[in-house]
C-alpha cells in the first residue's frame, strides 16, 4: 500500500516562500481508483509527483509497502517507477519516431520484448486501437495518442498507475474512454488520478480534495 | 523485433539529425587521411624513385678526386657479402617530383655490366633497343618516360636542360624502354667517359644475397655515424637507401610536425563541433529523455543509449570516410599525382591511423557534454512543460 505522511513542499524564490503542500497525509488503499481534485495551483500535481518518487518533498515521507520512497537513491526510485508504477501524463509524450506499438514498449526490458509485444497488441485492442500499432503518433488523433499513453502505462503490469490530468487535452468522449480504461485497471490495481474535472472522476472509488496545498478532510467515497 | 530504444532504431529513423553529423565525420576523415597520405607520399616518392638502392649501392668519391681511391676500393673488396663491384660513369637527367625538378642518375656501363645490373633489378627490354656503344643514347624504365611525358626516340637530356647538374652537352635520345617498376636509366660507358670528362666515376656494388646489402652498407658507413664505418667519409660517400630515407625524413621532420599540429587541430575542432551538435540534438530530445526518465529508465541506461548511438554513428561514418578516401585518393594518385612525380599510397595505414582519434574524440566529447546535461535533467519540468 502507498502511504504518505505529513508531506510538505516549499518553493523558495528569492526571499519568498510558497507552501505548495502543507502536511498532507494519505493512505491509498489497493485495488481502488483514487481521485485527487482541486483547483489549479492547489498542489495536486506536485503531490502526485512526490507520491511516485519523481519529486522530493521538503519534508515528510512517502512509503510503499512500508519502504520509504523518499529516502531511496535515484537509481532505486527509477527502478521502482519502471517495475511497479505506470504513468499517464497530461500530454501523451509519445516519441514521434516510434510507432504506437513501439511507444507502448519503450519501458519494457529487452529480455521480455516478445511477450510484451503480444500484450501490447492486446492492450491496443482493449483500448479500441486495433490495427493502429504500426501508425506513428503524427498519424493518430489526440484521443488515440492518449490511449497509446495509457497502454504504455499498463504494459509493465504496474501495481499503481499515476495519471496527471489525463483527460485535460481531450474532448469529453475521448476523456471518458481514457477514464474507463483506468477504471478497468483499478479493479485489481491501484490508480491515482489527478484532475480538476469532477465529471471525469465519476467512477472513482475515493476522491481526495486539495486546496492551497492542504488536504480537505472527509474524502468523498463512491461505492462500486 | 528490435527494441524501441535500440540505438539503431533512432539512427535509422532520424536521418535529418544523423546524416549532417555523419557527413561532417566522413569529410573530416577524408581531410585527415588525404593530408597524412600526401605528407607521407613524399617519403614514398623518394623510396619509389630511388628504389634501385635496394639492389646496389653507390660509392662516390669526395672532394676533387675523380675516382674512388684504391684503399677505399680495397675495403669493398674485403667484404665477403659483396658479389660484384662495377665502376661506372654517370650523368643526370631531370625528373619531375612534387618538390620540383630533381636530377636522376644515368649509369654509364659496358654491355655486360649493364645486363648484369638490369638482371639484378629484374628489368627487361619492352621496346626499342639497348644504347649503342659511345652513342648519346639511353635506355630507361617506363616510369621515367611517363614522368617526363616522353616517348621512344625523344631527347631526354640536352644542353638546354634547366637545373643544376642535370643535362648533357649533346642531346641524348631514348632508344629503349625497360619493363620495370624500378626507376633506372643506363647509357654506354664509352659515351659517359668521352662526354662527361669532369664527372666523377662511381663504384657500384651488389651483394650475393640481395638482403645483405643493408648490412654491408651499415658496416661501411653507418647512417648518422659516418665516422664509425669501414670507409672514410673524407674520401668517399655512400649512397644507400637508409641514408636517403634518413635524409628525406630529417628534411621533412618539420613538415611532419606541422601536419601533426594541423591534424590535431582539425580533430579538436571537429570533436568540438560534433560535441556542440550533440548538445543541440540533445536539447531537441530533452522531452524524449525527460519522459523516459519519468517512466523509470535510469540515467545510466539513457547515457548508454546516447553513447551507443554516437559510437555506431561515428564508427560507420569513419568507415565510410575511410572507404571514400581510398577511392578518391586512388583516383587522385593515378590521375593527378603520378604525372607530377608524387607517389601516393591510397591505403597508407599511417594515414588512416591518424583518422582514428576522430571517432574517439567525438564520442568522448559527446559523452561528457550529454552526461552533464543528463545529470541536470529534471523529468518533472519536462512533463509539466515548464
Amino acid at each position: 500500500m502507498l502511504t504518505c505522511n505529513d508531506i510538505c513542499l516549499d518553493y523558495v524564490e528569492a526571499t519568498r516562500v510558497t507552501h505548495a503542500l502543507q502536511g498532507v497525509s494519505l493512505d491509498f488503499a489497493p485495488n481502488k481508483l483514487h481521485g485527487i481534485m482541486g483547483p489549479s495551483g492547489s498542489g495536486k500535481s506536485s503531490l502526485l509527483y512526490i507520491l511516485c518518487g519523481l519529486k522530493s518533498p521538503s519534508s515528510g515521507n512517502v512509503s510503499i509497502d512500508g519502504k520509504s520512497i523518499t529516502k531511496m537513491p535515484e537509481r532505486e526510485r527509477a527502478s521502482l517507477r519502471s517495475e511497479r508504477f505506470g504513468f499517464v501524463f497530461q500530454q501523451p509524450f509519445l516519441l514521434n519516431y516510434l510507432t504506437a506499438l513501439e511507444n507502448i514498449l519503450v519501458g519494457v526490458s529487452p529480455s521480455t520484448l516478445t511477450i510484451a509485444t503480444q500484450k501490447a497488441e492486446a492492450l491496443l485492442t482493449d483500448l479500441g486501437l486495433d490495427g493502429m500499432g504500426d501508425k506513428y503518433p503524427s498519424m493518430l488523433s489526440g484521443g488515440e495518442r492518449q490511449r497509446v499513453a495509457v497502454a504504455r502505462a499498463l504494459i509493465g503490469n504496474p501495481s499503481i498507475v499515476f495519471a496527471d490530468e489525463p483527460t485535460a487535452a481531450l474532448d469529453k468522449e475521448n476523456g471518458y474512454k481514457v477514464m474507463q480504461a483506468l477504471a478497468n485497471w483499478a479493479v485489481d490495481h491501484t490508480v491515482i488520478v489527478v484532475t480538476h474535472d469532477a465529471d471525469m472522476l465519476k467512477g472513482a472509488d475515493i476522491i481526495h480534495y486539495l486546496m492551497s496545498g492542504c488536504l480537505i478532510d472527509n474524502p468523498h467515497t463512491n461505492v462500486r | 523485433m528490435r527494441h524501441p530504444l535500440s540505438p539503431l532504431t533512432y539512427l535509422t529513423r532520424n536521418p535529418s539529425k544523423v546524416l549532417p553529423m555523419g557527413f561532417v565525420i566522413v569529410l573530416c576523415v577524408f581531410l585527415i587521411a588525404a593530408v597524412a597520405s600526401i605528407a607521407n607520399s613524399i617519403d614514398l616518392t623518394v623510396r619509389t624513385i630511388y628504389r634501385y638502392t635496394e639492389f646496389f649501392t653507390y660509392v662516390i668519391p669526395q672532394r676533387s678526386t675523380q675516382i674512388v681511391p684504391m684503399d677505399q676500393r680495397a675495403v669493398l673488396e674485403l667484404q665477403p657479402e659483396i658479389e660484384r663491384i662495377i665502376e661506372g660513369g654517370v650523368f643526370f637527367v631531370n625528373i619531375k617530383t612534387v618538390v620540383g625538378r630533381l636530377p636522376f642518375v644515368v649509369i654509364g656501363s659496358n654491355p655486360e655490366e649493364r645486363d648484369y645490373l638490369l638482371k639484378r633489378i629484374g628489368a627487361t627490354l619492352e621496346s626499342g633497343r639497348m644504347p649503342g656503344d659511345g652513342k648519346a643514347e639511353v635506355v630507361v624504365s617506363k616510369p621515367i618516360l611517363e614522368n617526363r611525358g616522353l616517348k621512344l626516340g625523344d631527347v631526354i637530356a640536352g644542353p638546354l636542360d634547366e637545373g643544376g647538374i642535370a643535362g648533357s652537352p649533346v642531346p641524348v635520345k631514348v632508344v629503349g624502354v625497360l619493363k620495370s617498376d624500378i626507376w633506372v636509366a643506363m647509357s654506354s660507358r664509352t659515351f659517359t667517359d668521352k662526354t662527361f670528362l669532369l664527372t666523377p666515376k662511381c663504384l657500384l656494388f651488389t651483394t650475393k644475397i640481395p638482403t645483405d646489402l643493408d648490412v654491408v652498407n651499415e658496416r661501411l658507413m653507418p647512417v648518422g655515424r659516418k665516422a664509425d664505418g669501414l670507409l672514410s667519409p673524407e674520401k668517399v660517400n655512400v649512397l644507400t637507401r637508409a641514408s636517403l630515407l634518413a635524409e628525406v625524413r630529417d628534411s621533412l621532420s618539420s613538415m611532419y610536425m606541422i601536419m601533426e599540429v594541423v591534424s590535431a587541430t582539425v580533430i579538436f575542432v571537429i570533436a568540438l563541433m560534433s560535441g556542440m551538435l550533440s548538445n543541440i540534438y540533445f536539447t531537441q530530445r530533452i522531452p524524449e529523455f525527460g519522459v523516459l526518465a519519468a517512466l523509470g529508465i535510469s540515467r545510466a541506461r539513457l547515457m548508454m543509449k546516447i553513447v551507443w548511438e554516437t559510437v555506431i554513428l561515428t564508427v560507420i561514418a569513419w568507415a565510410i570516410g575511410s572507404v571514400l578516401s581510398v577511392f578518391l585518393l586512388t583516383y587522385l594518385a593515378a590521375n593527378v599525382f603520378k604525372q607530377r612525380g608524387l607517389f601516393l599510397d591510397a591505403m597508407d595505414p599511417w594515414a588512416y591511423q591518424h583518422t582514428l582519434p576522430i571517432p574517439v574524440a567525438i564520442t568522448v566529447f559527446a559523452m561528457v557534454t550529454v552526461w552533464v546535461r543528463l545529470k541536470r535533467l529534471d523529468a518533472v519540468s519536462v512533463i509539466e512543460r515548464r
